[in-house]
């Protein structure tokens, strides 16, 4: 018999005790991981919708407020801010430009409220803008009545090139022209429409959401954004996709800190918890540990006894909550989708990204409130006497 | 040859109760032999247990000088003491102190665990069969008789080959037939050369003893 197989017989003695308090360090485990995994994912989705997958190096929104610019080019919010298709005209001479697409982006929620489904109106050079424009089927809008479908909403519609597709909202039908490939991001749950049809969809005619610039030259960004800006009035604003994608950071911000408050709360109510148990685990033993005391335990000896049941439960815990983390991810994934995120990212977007890494820092945490809730008890029934032992009570 | 292996030189032990000062021992002198077989006896509160804490380095006293194999410890630090304790004494109290969920092999070799003893898995099997529980080696105490739960603990108490053996009221949870089983491993224990001190308040039973000292009132009546 080994010291850590006499811990684990110890602990094996009050078998609902020890269950229970697996049982909190697994959820302190589990909520850990998942607050983590889901900080991550969302942050990545967004850099990953926004930054990577439009494929614009510059954005030129109106408005004062950067939050709004970032709003309506993440998910079609709604501003009364517009860029009139004029400016069009102002920016193309400016010769560090390489591409430029309008578009006019919006959202519509579905009659039963159950779905919200973004438009955007687009123009020829979004082929050459977005890297990840692909056709799995068909190709470019042939009239002004078609429509292009990201492969999730061709999926969720259950439609092929030349099916037609009824858009309850405008009464109106659509003939599907092409389907993109996944770009596994915010793409993918798009319908997307000539421009020209968009703005007329909701009677905004030569009005533009914002205008997706690409550069000659990505090194020299910041020359290009101050060459743009110099071309247009002063309420206008230059934005990068990740200025962009700090800026809905930003917006969460407030719910993160919050959620991070919550999580640390939980913590020391979790130390707590097992500190307490732990407490009442070894003064029941008390006598005991005076015994042990009696037949040559030093005071190493017994704080070994009391860290090694402490570590076999936090081990147990933490294997049971990174475990019920990865199996429940997608579960609480479509639950946080459902409740929280909606349609910020796309649908086909990881806002639950469990790794290696975030189950090693859970690891490493969850070790340390088990050491430091066992450290006090453990310093204070070492030095226990052995006097105790024969000590009446 | 100096063949001493505990000494007492006018030790006293006093608590303190309240503003009452209670002597517990009072001036004991007391010189034991190896291979000694040793009944303490007395009436309940006579001083006997404490007495026997005293020579099993549990308590310090508060006067006087307690020499375990000529060695004073009664000023030494907790950690020299502890090594005393592990590797010189064994101690088999009227409670077990078994635990339950451990077999008695595994009772019987945690004193082992904390001498870093290599050998203790076959060493504790060597010493169930001989307090004759060879066939019980698997068991938990809870499967066990009161008798067999303390021969465990005195198979547990010399894992270490200590040279002395301390019991308090080792019989005070047993029936009659199993003292008396009790009381002959420790004959068979002595015969082997073990220095044995039993703190017991059955006169019948310190009968099997080669010296019996009867205490009162914190003081040796007779050695």
């Amino acid at each position: 018999m080994k010291f850590y197989q006499f811990a684990f017989k110890n602990l094996i003695r009050s078998k609902t005790r020890t269950l229970l308090t697996v049982l909190s360090i697994s959820m302190t485990a589990f909520i850990l991981f998942m607050v983590l995994s889901l900080n991550r994912g969302f942050e990545s989705s967004v850099k990953e919708d926004l930054v990577e997958g439009i494929g614009a190096h510059l954005f030129i929104a109106r408005g004062g407020c950067p939050m709004d610019a970032a709003s309506i080019i993440a998910q079609g919010g709604i501003s009364p801010m517009y860029i009139p298709e004029e400016v069009l005209q102002k920016i193309q001479d400016v010769e560090s430009i390489k591409h430029i697409m309008p578009f006019k982006i919006f959202s519509i929620t579905t009659s039963d409220g159950m779905r919200t489904d973004i438009f955007c109106g687009v123009t020829k050079e979004v082929e050459q803008m977005k890297g990840k424009w692909k056709y799995q089927k068909g190709g470019w809008f042939p009239n002004d009545d078609s429509v292009i479908l990201g492969a999730d909403i061709a999926v969720i519609e259950q439609r092929k090139v030349g099916d037609k597709i009824y858009v309850e909202h405008f009464d109106k039908e659509f003939e599907v022209a092409g389907i993109l490939e996944y770009a596994y991001n915010q793409d993918d749950g798009m319908f997307f429409l000539p421009l020209k049809t968009a703005q007329k969809l909701i009677n905004r005619e030569g009005k533009l959401s914002a205008i997706a610039v690409s550069v000659e030259d990505i090194d020299n960004l910041d020359f290009s954004k101050m060459e743009i800006k110099s071309h247009l009035a002063d309420d206008y604003m230059v934005l990068t996709p990740e200025a962009i994608g700090n800026d809905v950071m930003n917006f969460f911000n407030s719910t993160r800190t919050i959620m991070f408050a919550v999580l640390f709360f939980t913590l020391i109510v979790s130390t707590v918890g097992i500190a307490n148990t732990i407490i009442t685990m070894i003064y029941e033993r008390r006598k005991e540990f005076a015994y042990l005391k009696c037949v040559g335990a030093s005071f190493h000896d017994i704080y070994k006894i009391i860290l090694y049941e402490s570590l076999i439960l936090c081990k147990t815990g933490i294997i049971i909550g990174i475990s019920s983390g990865i199996l429940l991810s997608s579960l609480f994934e479509g639950y946080v989708r459902k409740f929280l995120l909606t349609s910020y990212i796309s649908q086909t977007a990881e806002i639950i990204r469990p790794g290696f890494d975030i189950a090693l820092i859970t690891m490493f945490i969850v070790l340390v409130i088990g050491l430091l809730a066992a450290t006090y008890p453990a310093i204070k029934i070492s030095k226990i006497m052995p006097m105790e032992a024969i000590r009446n009570e | 040859m100096n063949n001493k292996i505990i000494e007492l030189k006018d030790v006293s032990k006093i608590y303190r109760r309240g503003s009452e000062n209670i002597c517990a021992v009072n001036k004991v002198d007391l010189v034991l032999n190896k291979g000694d077989f040793c009944a303490i006896v007395g009436a309940s509160g006579s001083g006997k247990t404490t007495l026997m804490n005293l020579i099993g380095c549990i308590d310090n006293p508060s006067v006087g000088t307690v020499k375990i194999k000529n060695t004073d410890v009664s000023g030494l630090p907790q950690k020299d003491l502890t090594k005393i304790r592990r590797d010189t004494l064994g101690f088999v109290f009227q409670q077990f102190f078994l635990i339950p969920t451990l077999t008695a092999s595994e009772n019987v070799q945690i004193p082992g665990l904390f001498a870093k003893n290599t050998q203790r898995i076959k060493r504790a099997e060597e010493l169930l069969d001989l307090v004759g529980l060879s066939e019980r080696i698997h068991h938990r105490p809870g499967e066990m008789s009161g008798g067999e739960m303390q021969r465990t603990a005195i198979a547990r108490a010399l894992i270490n080959s200590p040279e002395i053996l301390l019991a308090d009221e080792p019989t005070g949870n047993l029936d009659s037939e199993n003292a008396k089983i009790v009381f002959d491993t420790f004959k068979k224990l002595n015969k082997a050369g073990l220095t044995i001190i039993v703190v017991t308040h059955s006169k019948e039973l310190a009968k099997n003893a080669d010296k019996i000292i009867t205490i009162k009132d914190g003081k040796i009546q007779t050695d």
